[in-house]
């Protein structure tokens, strides 16, 4: 059983998400309709998976991503959207969510998607992995002395497999690997995102002069 | 300006009393013009005040002043009481009326101050000179100013009412989409006839998303370049194959040869899952760019294709579909390889960009 909250502003849209959890035998712990609901019910509900649509109505989804997981860096953020791959989702990724899902997939994928990023295991779409892809390319071809990481050969590899619908286990059995192997390769293409972000956030800080707060 | 030309005309004076037949008459003129000053600055600051009225008296106390010279100097004068002040009034037809204002108060001013001149020297002819060219110049450039502005200020309304309208219809979008995933989920789980329906919801919530994520990229297109994820969206979109298109985000801009050429090969990728695999198959489509040349992987599900058959169907001749792949992209000096598993089929297209 995993304590799910639910954020969406579309009521007939979140009870569905609620029952189909619940049905799970998952817990939903609260439901919110935009970023500021979200942000004063998050701490008491203390949710370990936070299921949030992007297109919320302030246009908060990737700010309450990060004030979340600054809040809980235990809890983890699951987006769902419905307007598919979009710039931002990207964002909301940088900013520590652990899974993306369009709303288009089924109940039975989203209660796997749930259960599986409780356990911080990264749940990619293709198109996204297309954009993280594209991410780290644009990281290869910059200046060479950019002090973010940038992906293994295998890495790639596999994040190119996934870009193209294969499961984990089908890359799994093509390049003669472990099932495990193959998830943490995603993972870390997934914590290289985020350390990437954070390198990135504190260069434009130093540079900016905020790095001297507090002196 | 109007402060330091006359300060100017009042310090000139001043250094040249002793050429005034009159000292009274000239020092009365020369208030009289201070005051005017005052007064026109505070009544130019209002744009209600800036009347033609206003203008027509600015140039006429400019033109008066030039005139009375002759009386207050000798009539063989060498510099008029206003001088280089009449400037003032000058600009403000310029600005006010364009180049044709510019130009009036230019022969008015020039003809005012040749007119009484018994002769004409060298510097008379070079100031009138300046006067001529300088009026409808300052008033020819005050004229486009004014129109880049007004442009200017167009293209922001413009642009503003876009974005607005953009913002809108991601807001309509998402509704719809909302909606249309709903009923395919729905359906799936109520079966049957709802089954369908939840189906064709799911074929229109594709479409729609490919169509709002081709305008994302729209206005980055150059001139005679195009952007080949855009156009690769459109194509799977419309494919009767179920197709992910996976895209690095943005535009991805290529000649419009390259792109109608990618884009054919990438088809007939599909056309070929669709009769080995049939309607059933879904296809993943996956555009990556690299400075120097992009990948497009296309992978089936299907059940890949058994070793040495490709070699028989060569062998019989009987590979249409596969040399219309590869001669597509060896024609834009590019390679295109596949390969093939329990996994389903990929074909990887690599073009390069010169």
């Amino acid at each position: 059983m995993v304590r799910v909250m639910v954020v969406d502003d579309h009521p007939m849209w979140r009870d569905a998400v609620e029952r189909d959890l619940q049905a799970a035998g998952h817990d939903v712990v609260a439901v919110a309709s935009n970023g500021r609901e979200a942000m004063a019910r998050f701490p008491a509900s203390a949710p370990q998976v936070v299921v949030l649509d992007l297109q919320l109505p302030d246009n908060t989804g990737v700010q309450v991503t990060s004030m979340m997981l600054e809040h809980d860096p235990t809890a983890r953020v699951l987006i769902l959207s419905a307007s598919g791959e979009q710039g931002d989702v990207l964002e909301a990724i940088k900013a520590g969510a652990t899974g993306y899902l369009v709303k288009s997939a089924s109940s039975a994928e989203l209660v796997d998607a749930v259960t599986r990023v409780a356990e911080g295991e990264a749940v990619f779409t293709p198109g996204l992995a297309g954009l993280v892809l594209g991410e780290f390319r644009r990281i290869a071809d910059g200046p060479p002395d950019d002090p973010r990481d940038q992906l293994t050969e295998r890495e790639t590899e596999i994040l190119k497999m996934v870009a193209t619908g294969m499961s984990y286990k089908q890359i799994a059995s093509r390049l003669v690997l472990s099932h495990r192997t193959v998830q943490n390769h995603v993972q870390n293409t997934l914590r290289k995102l985020q350390m990437n972000n954070r390198v990135q956030l504190t260069r434009w800080a130093i540079e900016h002069g905020l790095d001297t707060e507090g002196e | 300006m109007r402060v330091v030309v006359t300060i100017n005309m009042v310090g000139l004076n001043a250094y040249r009393r002793d050429t005034f037949q009159h000292p009274t008459l000239g020092l009365a003129v020369v208030l009289a013009l201070v005051a005017w000053t005052a007064a026109a600055i505070w009544l130019y600051h209002d744009r209600a005040r800036r009347t033609s009225l206003l203008l027509v008296a600015d140039l006429a106390i400019a033109v008066a002043a030039m005139a009375l010279t002759p009386l207050v100097k000798t009539p063989d004068f060498n510099a008029t009481i206003p001088g280089f002040w009449v400037m003032g009034a000058l600009l403000a037809w310029a600005i006010h009326w364009h180049w044709k204002g510019g130009l009036v108060a230019a022969i008015a001013l020039s003809v005012t101050d040749l007119l009484p001149r018994s002769d004409l020297d060298q510097g008379n002819y070079g100031n009138v000179f300046l006067v001529l060219i300088g009026g409808p110049i300052v008033g020819y450039m005050c004229e486009s100013l004014q129109r880049m502005a007004r442009e200017r200020d167009a293209a922001e309304r413009a642009a503003a009412a876009a974005e607005e309208r953009t913002r809108l219809a991601r807001a309509v979008h998402d509704g719809v989409l909302q909606v249309l995933t709903m009923t395919q989920r729905r359906g799936a789980a109520a079966g049957g006839e709802w089954a369908d329906l939840g189906r064709l919801a799911g074929e229109q919530e594709r479409s729609l998303r490919s169509l709002i994520r081709q305008q994302d990229t729209l206005p980055t297109a150059a001139e005679g370049r195009v952007d080949l994820a855009g156009a690769l969206e459109a194509m799977a979109t419309a494919h009767p194959v179920r197709v992910d298109v996976a895209t690095p985000g943005g535009a991805l801009l290529v000649d419009a040869h390259v792109a109608t050429e990618t884009v054919a090969a990438v088809r007939a990728c599909l056309d070929n899952v669709l009769a080995h695999v049939g309607p059933e198959a879904s296809a993943w489509v996956l555009a990556q760019a690299a400075p120097d040349a992009i990948t497009i992987s296309v992978r089936d599900d299907g059940p890949g294709i058994a070793s040495g058959r490709l070699e028989q169907a060569e062998a019989e001749g009987r590979l249409g579909v596969v040399s219309s792949i590869r001669g597509r992209i060896e024609e834009l000096g590019g390679t295109a390889t596949m390969e093939s598993g329990s996994w389903g089929t990929e074909w990887e297209l690599t073009v390069p960009l010169a």
